[in-house]
């Protein structure tokens, strides 16, 4: 081992069980069908008739807080092969969106971690490239659970910083590295 | 022959290879080699360097081609000679090796002879003043010797091994190595080699850890992989490497980080077996505490792999049986896993974990005393837990020792059996009470699942009693957890245990369910309700698929579907519909769909696992679903709407019985077609019905003035015929007056798209069916409509329309057979495509009917397709459209391009990429068509063209060239913009095609568009639905990662 860990035993959480999606959106007729029974014959009509869907018609589906705990579920922490949602550093329960506004709190797996610019970082670089840029994101320590808990929040919600720090080849290499597992979204 | 003046021709040109008519010379014995070589006499002693060398060359390369049995005891000897006689020449070495490699592999050549090269070699070259390629000329002769003369060179004893390490000490280049690694192993395993050890051991552990990356396109493509394999073949070869290996190890583990780590721990679990117990168990501990702290802290899981394979090679080694006991190591490894197990919530105790489960599957005595010492522990920790939260992870460790054990005793071939080592005997009655517990406790019942699947498939451990129970408890949770994450474990729980116990399940799950499973549908409003009857619908398709239980399924099915069909339909008197009673009518179809689904989806799995019962079912279930349907659709007074006579369990049931009716056998089949044909024919349905009281009609359905609901069975009719074989006896005398009757059907009686759409695919199935039997009819048939309906037009439009479909559909089933008539017909419409000024509606509708032949023959269809038949319609139809392309101006030319997009599907990308130069602008103008079905069709042909692996250098070269214009047509598909029409199936396939680009295209093509494309993929994450957003997340992903340095 080349450097002591910070934590070299931290608490493994089973993956949360996911959340059963509540379909607001589709109307209650197309509810009772699991699986769309006409959707063979919908096809054959683009052949022989007219059934040109128009985007605009489409039922919007806003994002919410689980499409944004989705994104971040599955990123790996920087110190073990374990993802944040298996740390519990990420919780459905501290995600909050509202309108533009997406407020992200992670909690520490100790409260000396010196990963945990690293993680919010990391978060942060996720939600800078899958949320739309309409979006205003802010990513804290969840109040309590870390030391220096101020230094950090300045640090992760400054604009100017994490410019700076993501034009740190080797700092964006780790970032990345954590990111490469984002893709999974809690599905193994 | 003029030999002597040929060879001066060709040394005098400097044309080294033998011409081959002196090699067909030699080889038929109208010119002898010796005549050869003594032409070649004052070039091989000529003192100039540069002749000398050519004339070697020259004699060379003639050995290496020529007939081997042409060089005899003689020559072979002389040759020999000569060539040993060159070996200290510095430029007249390669050939000279190469003549010797070829001299060495012929029976002529003998013991002396081998070990006089070797030698001659040993102390005429230097290695060290010789490129790569010459030394790899020696290697290459050596290890032809080590091949013919082994136990010359055995016999040679110090000689050998002491000249062979001097020899290749020092090499470094990978091709050589990867044939000195084969050679040393050679001699490792079968040379003495117990006092040269020290030496061997030089040449071979200093090139450990191999730290080589190949060059980008190495052309050699020798892989670090490749190197590690062979040098850990020659360093597990030898059990005298003990004593200098495992220090080497030791002193490694410090130093040693990412693949040099996991080469390591790879290699000490190659090595240890053969160093043996004694070697190994001096340094036991100390190796130990290395494979332990991968195991414990490596971020990296494949190292984690290798280090555990390191240990089981370890324990595996150090106690093989059960008579070694498991005193010293094992015990300080069980020791200090059950210290880490104390917290069983942290990461270290799954480690211990898996730490515990290798020490089983490697040691029947270290595994039972780890077993021994675990298990009562963690039952106690189970029971008193220090925190509520740790019971999880204690019944995940217990479950995961089990599953280790199951892996030993129920693995096929296995020679160690449960009954015979007891290593869980003792504690029966504790593992089932706590996987008992386990099983209904919120959230243990995963980890009791996964417990309780592995006892019951461990060979004779419990009985039926015990079986019975945890499948009562499993069912338990199948029925009532609402949890979506348990309910596949559950199901893959019962269906490991189906396959050994398949009465158990029979005589207790199913029962259960079905009870479970409603007689009416649950209203609109109770979600719940149609939730959990879908939880267990899903549940049944998956166990039902064994042989087995599909019998229970078909009966219950066919109960429930009687059932609803005589659930009171909207009572016709009172208020006309009410809102109500219309959800009612339709929970009751879904409810009906659902269960239908369930069986289709059952039979589907069974064909692909190759079962071979179907066919027995038919009279149980097709008959009874023809009941339903058939009684369905007769007419009635008042405006009651039978359940059945819905149009979605229409198709559903049609799906069910062309794959019933196909496999039948010809007779049966036959059988039941006369029934069918019977039926819609003349009207007699009584003889398809399980229940003829339920059908009063007896004319048929498809006569003129029939009610819709009554001409809706055409679908089943279709179907039968879909299913039919071509071999099958027809009840009908003349093949082509059915099929004009059927078409006339479908052009001027059938209602709507629903069935026309069945009467086209009966037409299609007939005519690609009985092919043989309407040949001479068919083209005046397609004549006929072409002239009669397609191109009147002053006929109705939806007339010309459906006959143009009927046509086309005539061709596609010839097609596939790649009947000459089929393209000849179809010339006919691509002709028309020039019209679209005089009559754009229609040519419209022709330019997309090319999508009824890009179909061609889909999955699950019963259709003859001959191999290549898609490549012949696409070479025939492809040339016509682009030059009808040329040739129009304007809007014209749109028409071409929907023909083209249309018909895109048909071909595999292998296809398109074998004319890429003509195929990729007309895909990239497809991409800018209105309708989003054809662009998907671009798009989809797109992903694939870049997505196929190996492609030539040509496509590579364009697919670059265009890679620009590529990106800008797909990212407008990505989006949704106003007044283009777009679909979710559309975008998605846009953006899904973009993320291939960075696998594919180099950067430096595209790196000016990275910036752009992020941008747009920017907005994409906006789109409305979530499955797009999704794509577009990933791809945006990747596209960031795109050209960065890895």
């Amino acid at each position: 081992m080349s450097r002591q860990l910070d934590n070299d035993n931290p608490t493994i959480f089973a993956p949360t069980t996911s959340h059963r999606r509540v379909d607001s959106s589709r109307n209650a007729k197309s509810k009772l069908w699991a699986t769309n029974p006409t959707s063979s014959d919908e096809d054959d009509e683009s052949d022989y008739g007219e059934a040109i869907e128009y985007g605009q018609g489409e039922e919007r589906e806003e994002i919410d807080e689980e499409e944004v705990y989705d994104l971040l579920r599955s990123i790996t922490d920087p110190e073990h092969p374990v993802s944040l949602e298996q740390l519990r550093v990420v919780n459905l329960e501290d995600i909050n969106v509202a309108g533009n506004r997406v407020l992200v709190y992670l909690t520490p797996t100790i409260p000396h971690c010196s990963m945990s610019t690293l993680i919010g970082l990391s978060l942060r670089v996720r939600l800078l490239r899958a949320l739309p840029p309409r979006y205003r994101v802010d990513i804290r320590i969840k109040s309590g659970t870390h030391q220096s808990e101020h230094a950090v929040n300045k640090q992760l919600n400054d604009k100017e910083r994490v410019q700076a720090a993501l034009e740190n080849k080797h700092l964006l290499s780790v970032v990345e590295g954590c990111l490469a597992t984002a893709g999974k979204r809690g599905s193994d | 022959m003029d030999v002597p003046r040929l060879i001066r021709t060709q040394i005098s040109t400097s044309e080294l290879n033998p011409p081959q008519d002196l090699i067909d010379g030699i080889n038929n014995g109208s010119v002898a080699l010796l005549e050869i070589v003594k032409a070649l006499g004052e070039y091989l002693t000529s003192t100039e360097d540069d002749v000398r060398l050519k004339g070697l060359t020259f004699l060379s390369n003639l050995l290496r081609v020529i007939n081997p049995a042409k060089i005899n005891r003689q020559a072979t000897s002389t040759l020999t000679n000569f060539y040993l006689s060159k070996l200290d020449d510095f430029d007249s070495l390669p050939p000279a090796l190469h003549g010797l490699t070829v001299l060495a592999k012929l029976p002529a050549f003998d013991d002396a002879a081998a070990v006089q090269v070797y030698k001659g070699v040993v102390e005429d070259v230097n290695m060290k003043s010789y490129a790569q390629a010459t030394r790899h000329l020696v290697y290459v002769l050596f290890d032809t010797l080590l091949a013919t003369h082994r136990s010359a060179l055995k016999q040679m004893g110090t000689a050998f091994i002491n000249s062979y390490t001097k020899m290749v000490d020092g090499e470094k280049d990978p091709r050589n190595l990867l044939l000195l690694f084969s050679m040393d192993r050679v001699i490792l395993l079968e040379f003495d080699v117990k006092d040269h050890i020290e030496d061997l051991f030089d040449i071979t552990f200093c090139y450990f850890p191999i730290t080589f990356r190949p060059p980008p396109n190495d052309p050699y493509g020798i892989t670090a992989d490749d190197l590690k394999l062979a040098l850990r073949g020659c360093m597990s070869a030898s059990p005298y490497f003990a004593k200098m290996a495992l220090p080497l190890f030791l002193e490694k583990f410090a130093t040693a980080t990412g693949q040099s780590m996991k080469d390591l721990q790879q290699t000490m679990a190659a090595c240890f077996p053969v160093y043996g117990a004694d070697a190994v168990g001096e340094r036991g501990s100390e190796l130990w505490e290395g494979i332990k702290t991968e195991i414990l802290y490596s971020s990296d899981t494949t190292i984690e792999a290798a280090a555990l394979s390191a240990l089981e090679s370890l324990i595996r080694t150090l106690y093989p049986t059960e008579q070694d006991a498991p005193t010293g190591l094992a015990q300080d490894i069980i020791k200090e896993c059950l210290t880490i197990l104390d917290e069983p919530d942290k990461s270290q105790a799954l480690a211990a974990t898996k730490i515990l489960a290798a020490l089983l599957r490697a040691s029947p005595s270290a595994g039972k005393f780890a077993i021994s010492q675990t298990l009562p522990k963690l039952f106690r920790q189970f029971n008193s837990p220090a925190l509520p939260s740790h019971r999880s992870p204690i019944l995940s460790t217990i479950s995961s020792l089990l599953i280790a054990a199951q892996s030993v005793y129920a693995a096929p071939n296995t020679t160690r059996h449960h009954n015979v080592e007891k290593s869980l005997e003792q504690y029966r009655d504790g593992l089932m009470d706590v996987l008992r517990e386990g099983l209904r406790t919120q959230g243990l019942k995963a980890p009791g699942i996964r417990g309780s699947v592995a006892l019951v498939e461990i060979p004779a451990f419990w009985g039926r009693a015990e079986v019975e129970d945890i499948v009562r408890a499993m069912d338990e949770i199948l029925v009532h957890d609402e949890d979506p994450e348990i309910r596949p474990e559950v199901i893959k729980g019962l269906t490991s245990i189906s396959k050994i116990h398949p009465t158990t399940i029979e005589s207790i799950t199913l029962p259960l369910l079905f009870h479970n499973l409603p007689d009416q549908a649950p209203g609109a409003s109770e979600a719940a309700a149609r939730d959990k009857y879908r939880s267990i619908l899903g549940s049944l398709s998956e166990l039902c698929v064994q042989p087995a239980l599909f019998q229970t399924l078909v009966i219950r099915i066919t109960t429930k579907l009687d059932l609803l069909s005589s659930v009171p339909a909207a009572p016709s008197s009172d208020n006309d519909e009410s809102m109500g009673e219309v959800d009612y009518r339709e929970c009751n179809i879904a409810y009906a769909w659902d269960l239908l689904n369930t069986l289709n989806g059952v039979v589907d799995a069974k064909l692909q696992s190759k079962h071979t019962d179907i066919s027995k079912y038919f009279e149980q279930l097709i008959p009874r679903l023809y009941t339903l349907i058939v009684g369905a659709s007769q007419p009635r007074i008042g405006n009651a709407k039978p359940l059945f006579s819905d149009r979605r369990l229409l198709s559903i049931v049609a799906r069910i019985s062309e794959t019933m009716m196909w496999e039948l056998q010809p007779e049966r089949q036959a059988k039941q077609f006369n029934a069918v044909y019977a039926a819609f024919e003349k009207g007699e349905l009584k003889g398809i019905v399980h229940e003829p009281s339920q059908v009063a009609s007896s004319s048929s359905p498809l006569r003129n003035g029939a009610s819709t609901t009554e001409q809706d069975l055409i679908a089943i009719y279709s179907a039968s015929v879909q299913g039919l074989k071509a071999d099958t006896v027809l009840p009908f005398g003349s093949a082509p007056e059915y099929l004009s009757s059927k078409i006339h059907w479908a052009i001027n009686i059938a209602r709507d798209n629903f069935q026309v759409r069945y009467a086209l695919e009966l037409i299609c199935a007939f005519v690609n069916k009985r092919e043989t039997e309407l040949r001479d009819s068919l083209e005046t048939i397609l004549d006929r409509i072409w002239e009669v309906d397609i191109t009147d037009t002053t006929k109705d439009f939806e007339i010309r329309r459906r006959a143009l479909l009927v046509y086309l559909h005539i061709i596609k089933a010839l097609a596939l057979l790649r009947q000459p008539l089929a393209y000849s017909a179809l010339n006919s419409v691509v002709e028309a495509l020039s019209l679209s000024n005089l009559d754009p509606e229609f040519v419209g509708e022709a330019a997309k009917g090319f999508g009824v032949l890009a179909k061609g023959k889909e999955k699950g269809s019963h259709l003859t397709a001959k191999l290549l038949h898609a490549q012949k319609l696409w070479n025939y139809v492809l040339p016509k459209l682009i030059e009808g392309d040329k040739d129009a101006q304007g809007k014209g030319r749109i028409v071409y391009l929907v023909a083209f997009a249309s018909l895109l599907p048909l071909v595999p990308a292998s296809l398109c990429l074998s004319d890429l130069a003509t195929n990729l602008p007309l895909i990239l103008r497809s991409l800018s068509l209105a309708n989003p079905v054809q662009r998907s069709n671009a798009i989809t042909a797109l992903t694939s063209i870049l997505e196929t692996e190996n492609m030539s250098a040509d496509v590579d070269k364009i697919l670059h060239a265009q890679a620009g214009t590529m990106v800008e047509g797909l990212l407008k598909s990505a989006l949704v913009e106003e007044g283009t029409p777009s679909s979710d199936k559309v975008r998605s396939a846009a953006i899904r095609c973009l993320s291939t680009f960075p696998d594919v295209i180099r950067f430096e093509v595209l790196h000016s568009t990275k910036s752009s494309v992020l941008k747009e993929l920017g907005k994409a994450l906006d789109d409305p639905l979530r499955s797009v957003r999704k794509e577009a997340v990933e791809c945006r992903a990747k596209w960031f990662r795109y050209g960065q340095a890895t």
